[in-house]
């Protein structure tokens, strides 16, 4: 700065130190040079003027160019250029030069700051493109119209589309299976509203390319125009794992929740079907039948044409992964149709027909892929009219190297290869659905062992029951048969004693008599009762029940008369002889009659019959009395339970013990003033 | 004249199976307990024994072993109000089961029937 000033004024004060000078020369020397000295003044004066007024022009032009430098310079800079100032002031010296260099310095720094950008800028656009490119996802952006302006590299690589084939068109074209949620997600999206996400939604293009993806939809706005942008992710991989986990799940669940194997073996082929692009389009399942040798289809689930396809795919999209929720819509939208269901389920092949490629399947016990049916020789004329597709799977139902059946399944619709993932997944499938077929057959033979383990506890407890009764009935026996025989025993001592008594004699007989025909009565019915409990020693011979009901009838000929009941016997002579005891038999239909002639009132009948039925024979009572409560009719058969007023009750209890003992059935049914009906079977021996 | 050792402990009973039992011609002696009984055939020769089951102090089927660990050839007849105990097979070793009835004949016929056998 010193240096500046210091050289300006030296260089500004130089003409007027001329001058002065001058003059002071001039002043001195005026005398001697007598009358030329004015002029000479003047001129010098005139000079000096002239001379500095083109000093003065030439110092200004000078400093308007270097100014003009500056002021380029910073243009330069305003339009970003920094480098030209660095050219541009190199030369000269002055103040300007300073000025430019100083420029130029700035220059500098705003150059390397500006490259310095530039470098992060590009930078981090190489980063995002990078990000772009590697991750799958899908762009496609739309106009207002729904119509594709832009896709990019890898949904059109996707979805096999050139990008300029499918620009102008709209997007409905592109897909075709669109759920209304994606449909109403672009209207709200134009509409205004912020960014929607659509989780797991099913797409199919138009060339039948099908995925499961995370569909997000935004709009943008460029040069004033709304565009929707989608990004779409797929997920068919991730959604597949979790799908065959939760199947596997849901359909272990069906079979506790089921009873029926029919509804679990539906919930197999739903769950191959389901998850619309996940699984298969078509699943049929045919089962092996040792008995009749054959492979018989027994159900089917899928659609019979596309329209019916597309309309099941988006309602089962909407509901997920329960199988449930699917089965249900499922139901709802297979209107009438079902043409696969009735093909499938009439179906049957020979077992023994090894051409048959579902036969060889099962019997092989490993999964056969047909790539093309019409030209595969292992594929039948008969399996390709079946199938009416080109690629199949079939895949056994192998339960602990068990065949039990096939399952075939097929995309008919939207005829998408078959990949390995599939078929691992119809693999898994299948041997998880063999194992539930195989479990449910277990199932249902504990059930049923159960169920005799009951019955055999059941009986069990009866015996148990009737043990004990029989104990206190004895007892109570001992306790009223001891003084019972004494009365009599001295009753008939009376009798005899009496014979040798003149005149009253044979009135004491008479009197001593009644007491000794009442104590025998009574000690009858004790009989009865130890009869019952006593343990059974039969003697098991053929009997002909027709026989024992005629001896029976005999016995009791006089009382039916006496109480004037009508007996209608209808006896098959048919009948086949049964391994039984006569006299517990005979027992038995006493018990039955007495119960009958009881039960009727005068002029009533009693209706004998026996029969044959597949490996029983049958005996049935019927009278026309009063009939029985319900209550009564489920009690009858236990001891000590009777509905007459003079009844000990043990009656139909010895009646039941009988036909158990010899591995019949009794029964009972009984309708109010309609009368009673007692129903024995007892097997005939094979 | 066979001599019938009759046990039981019901007297009016006891006392009509004597009084008929020797209308029938045989020498009859009476005890009220198995106790008695024992004691009695301990002391006595019977050609029969007439047994009640239950009876206290001691009943029926133990005087019927002590009985017989005495005399094993001794015939016993057992005769009770129980019907149910001759599925026991504690009264198997007797030579007849008979149920208690207000009519003598069937266990006058027994015992005539036993004596018969043994007297061959």
């Amino acid at each position: 700065m010193n240096r500046f000033f210091s050289i300006k004024l030296s260089f500004s004060l130089l003409p007027e130190f001329l001058l002065i000078s001058g003059l002071v020369v001039l002043y001195f020397y005026r005398y001697e040079a007598g009358g030329w000295f004015f002029p000479l003044t003047a001129l010098a004066a005139g000079t000096y003027a002239i001379v500095r007024f083109f000093l003065s022009i030439l110092t200004r032009a000078r400093f308007y160019s270097r100014m003009q430098d500056v002021l380029s310079t910073i243009n330069e800079f305003k339009k970003g250029k920094f480098s030209t100032a660095s050219n541009s002031g190199q030369t000269g010296k002055g103040p300007f030069s300073s000025l430019m260099s100083e420029l130029s310095v700035m220059g500098k720094h705003l150059e390397n700051i500006l490259s310095t950008q530039k470098t992060e800028i590009s930078n981090l656009r190489e980063l995002y493109h990078n990000i772009v490119l590697s991750i799958s996802s899908f762009f496609i952006a739309l106009d207002e119209k729904e119509e594709i302006i832009f896709a990019n590299e890898s949904f059109c690589k996707k979805f096999q589309y050139e990008l300029e084939d499918i620009v102008g068109k709209k997007i409905d074209t592109i897909f075709i299976f669109l759920t209304s949620t994606i449909r109403e997600s672009i209207k709200r999206v134009l509409q205004g509203h912020e960014a929607v996400v659509l989780e797991k939604t099913h797409l199919v293009s138009a060339n039948k390319i099908s995925i499961i993806a995370d569909i997000k939809l935004t709009t943008m706005v460029v040069k004033g125009r709304t565009q929707v942008i989608f990004v779409i992710d797929d997920v068919t991989a991730i959604c597949k794992k979790d799908f065959q986990i939760n199947l596997i799940s849901q359909v272990s669940e069906s079979i506790q929740r089921d009873d029926e194997i029919d509804s679990v073996l539906h919930a197999i082929l739903i769950g191959v079907t389901s998850g619309s692009g996940l699984g298969f389009n078509r699943a049929m399942l045919f089962l092996a039948n040792p008995r009749d040798k054959a492979l018989k289809g027994k159900m089917a689930v899928g659609p019979d044409t596309m329209e019916e396809a597309i309309k099941i795919w988006s309602s089962v999209s909407e509901c997920g992964v329960d199988i449930y929720s699917q089965l249900k819509s499922y139901n709802e939208n297979k209107e009438g149709g079902g043409k696969l269901i009735e093909k499938v389920q009439t179906s049957s092949f020979s077992l023994k027909d090894e051409a048959n490629i579902f036969v060889r399947a099962l019997n092989s016990q490993e999964h056969i892929h047909v790539y093309d049916a019409y030209n595969d020789e292992r594929v039948s004329e008969e399996i390709r009219g079946f199938m009416e597709v080109r690629e199949f799977v079939v895949t056994p139902l192998v339960s602990v190297n068990k065949s039990l059946g096939v399952i075939v399944a097929d995309n008919r619709f939207n005829q998408t290869p078959i990949g390995y993932d599939n078929i691992e997944l119809l693999s898994i499938f299948a041997f998880q659905a063999a194992l539930l077929i195989e479990s449910y057959n277990n199932l249902h033979m504990i059930k049923k062992e159960m169920g005799k383990i009951r019955d055999r506890q059941e009986a069990m407890v009866e015996s148990e029951k009737l043990a004990a009764v029989g104990r206190i009935a004895s007892h109570i026996a001992h306790e009223i048969r001891n003084p019972l025989v004494t009365m009599g025993g001295y009753a008939r001592r009376i009798v005899q004693l009496a014979r040798d008594v003149p005149k009253t004699g044979e009135s004491i007989a008479k009197a001593a008599t009644v007491v000794l025909k009442e104590s025998e009565r009574l000690e009858k019915t004790l009989s009865n009762v130890m009869d019952f409990s006593r343990a059974s020693h039969f003697i098991m011979e053929f009997n002909n029940i027709n026989e024992v009901i005629s001896d029976t009838y005999e016995l009791l000929k006089n009382l039916f008369q006496e109480r004037r009941l009508k007996v209608d016997l209808k006896l098959d002579d048919g009948i086949p002889l049964v391994k039984s005891d006569f006299n517990q038999m005979k027992q038995v239909m006493l018990n039955l009659f007495q119960n009958a002639i009881d039960a009727t009132p005068p002029e009533g009948t009693v209706t004998v019959a026996t029969g044959a039925n597949g490996d029983r024979i049958t005996v049935s009572v019927k009278d026309s009395g009063l009939g029985m409560a319900d209550d009564d009719i489920h009690r009858i058969f236990e001891p000590f339970y009777s509905t007459k007023v003079t009844g000990v009750g043990l009656g139909l209890s010895i009646v039941k013990k009988i036909i158990t003992d010899h591995n019949g059935e009794v029964s009972v049914t009984s309708k109010k003033d309609g009368g009673s009906e007692f129903l024995i079977n007892l097997p005939i021996p094979k | 004249m066979s001599k019938i050792l009759i046990v039981e402990d019901e007297q009016h009973q006891r006392e009509l199976y004597a009084m008929e039992l020797q209308e029938e011609g045989y020498q009859v002696d009476q005890a009220s307990n198995g106790k008695e009984a024992v004691e009695l055939v301990k002391n006595n020769k019977y050609d029969l024994v007439v047994l009640d089951i239950r009876m206290p102090e001691m009943d029926g089927i133990e005087a019927l072993g002590k009985i017989l660990s005495r005399d094993k050839k001794i015939p016993i007849i057992i005769y009770t109000a129980y019907s149910n105990y001759k599925s026991n097979f504690m009264t198997w070793t007797a030579d007849a089961y008979i149920t208690k009835s207000s009519n003598l004949g069937e266990l006058k016929e027994k015992i005539a029937e036993i004596l018969a056998s043994r007297s061959k």
